[in-house]
């Protein structure tokens, strides 16, 4: 199967002690590796305000993985995790690959077009003569 | 596209200018009006400002205007063009985990603001929407209004 790109976020109780934090995050990059997959980032934002309460909380300690997974499996056992411990108030798996893809490309085709753009007014209209002043006094602007 | 607009607004700048004046006199009613932009788009065909203003300034400048005029008693009245600001930053990926940039296009409530008010264009408002969505699902936004 080919890879594929996850952002991983989850939210922990803002009580949860940090080891416990390292602790789950551990677990989740060991279920990765064993899969055959990658913990590409790994982020903690810390304790910050959520935007509604969840569980009774206004704050929550967000973390953020970002996974590179080639077993079809990992996101289901990652989430099953998750669910599983206390800690944990909140988790929500993106899949980011064909977004990325799809700015690479975008991206790509502004390159091309840039690279294009220095010959392209004179080449593309009929009389020279008198577009070039106009186009000039575009540029000036 | 920059050169298109510039292209078509020079030759109308001599129309536009005595009528400038006018809608700096009534100048809060352009915000109050907003609705009535939104509703004539069958006679823009590009939905953004200022060329079909410009194109059709002589033509629909009194149509438009008696519409309005109605209300108001002056004719005439100056929208400005709006640019969907994604295109203007160049761009190709809009990020749900930066709930600061997307906070500018809620509401109060926390509803997506349509569009047809911000000039986003379509596929901007797409990208927004989703980046807006995943957001509020992970707690970063408000599904309703902030508390």
């Amino acid at each position: 199967m080919e890879e594929r790109l996850y952002d991983l976020i989850f939210i922990c109780r803002p009580a949860t002690p940090e080891e416990e934090i390292d602790k789950i995050i551990g677990t989740l990059e060991n279920a990765v590796t064993e899969r055959g997959g990658k913990v590409e980032k790994k982020e903690k934002w810390g304790a910050r305000k959520m935007a509604y309460r969840v569980m009774r909380h206004r704050e929550g300690y967000y973390v953020l993985l970002v996974v590179r997974a080639s077993q079809g499996d990992t996101v289901h056992e990652l989430e099953r995790r998750l669910k599983v411990n206390d800690a944990v108030i909140k988790y929500m798996t993106v899949r980011l690959d064909e977004a990325m893809k799809r700015q690479k490309r975008l991206q790509q085709r502004r390159e091309h077009k840039a690279a294009r753009r220095p010959r392209g007014p004179r080449a593309g209209h009929g009389h020279p003569g008198a577009e070039q002043p106009a186009a000039a006094a575009q540029q000036q602007q | 596209m920059v050169d298109e607009t510039k292209n078509e607004s020079k030759p109308d700048q001599p129309h536009e200018q005595p009528r400038a004046p006018e809608p700096a006199r009534t100048e809060p009613k352009p915000a109050e009006s907003r609705p009535p932009a939104g509703r004539p788009p069958e006679g823009r065909p590009r939905g953004d400002g200022r060329g079909g203003e410009g194109r059709g300034g002589d033509g629909r400048g009194p149509r438009e205007g008696g519409r309005e005029g109605g209300k108001r008693g002056r004719r005439g009245f100056f929208r400005k063009k709006k640019v969907c600001r994604f295109c203007v930053d160049k761009v190709d990926y809009i990020d749900y985990k930066k709930p600061e940039q997307l906070m500018t296009f809620i509401q109060e409530r926390g509803k997506i603001v349509p569009r047809r008010i911000t000039g986003t264009c379509s596929r901007h408002q797409r990208w927004l929407a989703e980046a807006i969505k995943r957001a509020r699902n992970i707690a970063l936004m408000p599904f309703g209004g902030a508390r």
